[in-house]
């Protein structure tokens, strides 16, 4: 059984008195999403750039691709790509110029290097703006000639370092789409985020960072049921019918809230088949219902309440 | 932006036959490469290469004619000219050094070199790659001005071809050395504006203290001190000999060493400063 392409054993990184990490073990299989989820300052880029060797770890050990990011950083260097938060391009060359320069590095045939820019260029759809000076980029189109450098050399692993932040939903949607293809590809990523769809969309399993500590990891599923309840959640058709289906939902052993905005009622329940309780009731009453639904604890639920636990003084 | 990201096969895992050999470049292909990215970006803006020449050309303008008659009977050269113009060989090629180290601080701010640092390349080619545009370009700027003196100012100097080719490689070697202590200084400081006010400080006292533009004699005493133990005297003094076919002593020899040291010092602080962490 190979390694995983990622392994942070016990991994702390200190700037002076501040500890950006504290002991952090984390890895990740291959062709996996790894989401690392956490607030600004919560230690999400110190830990890409301790695995991509930008800095090396004050405490522990870290392995890419099989390689060692400090005693090996260039056969790990060979093997990753890094798109960060802000495009790592260079502004006064073009597109194609770009590509062709990292794949130079790489150590392309100046053959090879511009066959694999136009092949990069194509399928980011950056074909027509491929000689203008990356300066006149657009932020979308700057990210995915960013995001296109760091996929020059078919990499193992990716780390993507908040790859939407600033993009408009629409980049975004087709940014997330890209990173669906890769791992099809079998690339291995750990994504870097604060938006909390944009993990539960793409992320295998999630940690979740806070002042440098994981305070929470598993699938998007289990932090969810950590959390627990969901909510069901009835739109009334008769905004005058709520006093009555109050009383008929706590009637039937339910704890509803009148959400008067959206004119429903919301009950957490237990489980999915408590929505039959909510159904019957209503029923019973006579209510009529123009919408119904169940609704999953989000994300923003878990990291809410773990930050909410996490900031709560050490007693 | 209007167009949308679709969604790309990215293709990470196919095409492309002799990926297996991409795990970086050799060093010597490294620093081609990136030279050639240094260069590009500077035959792009030919501004820079115009403003470059311009303060020097000022300079050679106003020393040679404002000085020029006052000075006449000191100097035993023939004319002043011929005595200014291996100084300003030196002084340009110091200019431009400095120029290289703000250089580096504006190149700092650009993406790619953070893309550079997670690359399997060696720091030190980026740094030698830029330090070897910019002496391509301090290069063709000297040979520009030593074309204007001659033709603008009457600048023949008795060492002839050879004597005033020999004073050039001298200035680039001096260049080429201070070139690697500002960019030692600008990968500590990191800050474009205490890198012009650390160069501003370090030039114009050595500049004019110096026996750039007139002879230690001319200077007071205390100033004539000073001068003597200016390095930049030595560089231009050496810059004279050769291109004034005066007795070439061990002036150029010291200026050669001096320079060397320079070169190692200021090349191993400054690929220490800018692997840390930008």
């Amino acid at each position: 059984m190979a390694r995983p392409p990622i392994e942070v054993e016990n991994v702390t990184k200190d700037f002076g008195k501040f500890k950006a990490l504290e002991d952090v073990s984390l890895r990740v299989p291959q062709g996996n999403v790894l989401g690392l989820l956490g607030h600004n300052g919560a230690g999400k880029t110190t830990l890409v750039n301790i695995l991509s060797t930008l800095s090396p770890p004050t405490a522990g050990t870290a392995r890419v691709a099989g390689y060692d990011v400090v005693r090996q950083s260039r056969q790990v260097c060979a093997r990753i790509g890094l798109t960060g938060q802000f495009a790592a391009v260079d502004e006064q060359l073009s597109g194609l110029d770009n590509l062709v320069l990292i794949a130079r590095l790489l150590g392309a045939t100046k053959r090879a290097a511009k066959q694999r820019a136009e092949e990069l260029l194509t399928l980011f759809e950056l074909t027509e703006a491929a000689k203008r000076p990356a300066r006149t980029y657009s932020g979308g189109m700057r990210r995915r000639l960013d995001l296109a450098a760091s996929l020059v050399g078919h990499p193992d692993v990716i780390f993507l370092d908040e790859p939407t932040t600033g993009l408009d939903p629409t980049s975004r949607m087709g940014l997330w789409q890209i990173v669906e293809n890769l791992v099809d590809d079998g690339t291995t990523v750990l994504l870097t985020t604060q938006y909390l769809d944009e993990a539960d969309r793409l992320a295998d399993s999630i940690t979740v960072l806070s002042s440098g500590k994981v305070i929470a990891s598993g699938t998007a599923e289990e932090l969810k049921a950590e959390v627990g309840q969901r909510t069901a959640t009835a739109t009334l058709a008769d905004a005058a019918d709520s006093a009555r289906a109050l009383e008929a939902l706590g009637r039937a052993g339910l704890s509803p809230v009148h959400d008067e905005q959206r004119n429903a009622i919301t009950a957490p329940v237990n489980a999915s088949h408590e929505l039959a309780v909510v159904v019957r009731a209503l029923d019973e009453a006579g209510i009529e219902v123009s919408g119904l639904g169940l609704g999953e604890p989000t994300l923003d639920d878990v990291y809410l309440n773990l930050a909410h636990h996490s900031a709560e003084p050490a007693a | 932006m209007t167009s949308t990201l679709t969604a790309p096969r990215t293709g990470a895992q196919q095409s492309t036959p002799d990926r297996t050999n991409w795990h970086g470049a050799g060093v010597w292909t490294q620093i081609v490469v990136l030279t050639g990215r240094s260069l590009r970006a500077v035959l792009k803006d030919p501004r820079i290469v115009v403003f470059s020449l311009l303060q020097p050309l000022i300079m050679l303008t106003l020393f040679s004619q404002v000085f020029g008659k006052a000075l006449m009977s000191s100097i035993q050269t023939g004319s002043y000219i011929n005595y200014l113009m291996p100084a300003i060989l030196v002084t340009t090629g110091i200019g431009a050094s400095l120029q290289s180290g703000v250089g580096l601080i504006t190149d700092m701010k650009n993406g790619v070199l953070g893309r550079f640092r997670s690359l399997p390349i060696r720091m030190g080619s980026v740094l030698l790659a830029r330090s070897l545009a910019d002496l391509f370009r301090t290069a063709v700027q000297l040979v520009i001005l030593l074309g204007a003196a001659a033709v603008l100012f009457g600048f023949s100097p008795k060492g002839g071809f050879l004597g005033t080719f020999s004073a050039w490689l001298l200035a680039l070697l001096v260049s080429w050395s201070l070139t690697w202590v500002f960019l030692a200084i600008a990968s500590w400081v990191r800050k474009e504006e205490v890198m012009q006010s650390v160069g501003f400080l370090a030039m114009f006292p050595l500049m004019f203290a110096s026996s750039a533009f007139v002879p230690l004699d001319a200077l007071p005493d205390w100033l004539s001190i000073v001068a003597r133990i200016n390095p930049l005297t030595y560089a231009v003094d050496a810059s004279r000999d050769l291109s004034l076919a005066m007795p070439v002593g061990t002036g150029v020899l010291s200026a050669v060493g001096t320079s060397a040291v320079l070169l190692v010092v200021g090349a191993f602080f400054a690929v220490k400063g800018f692997r840390r962490p930008l």
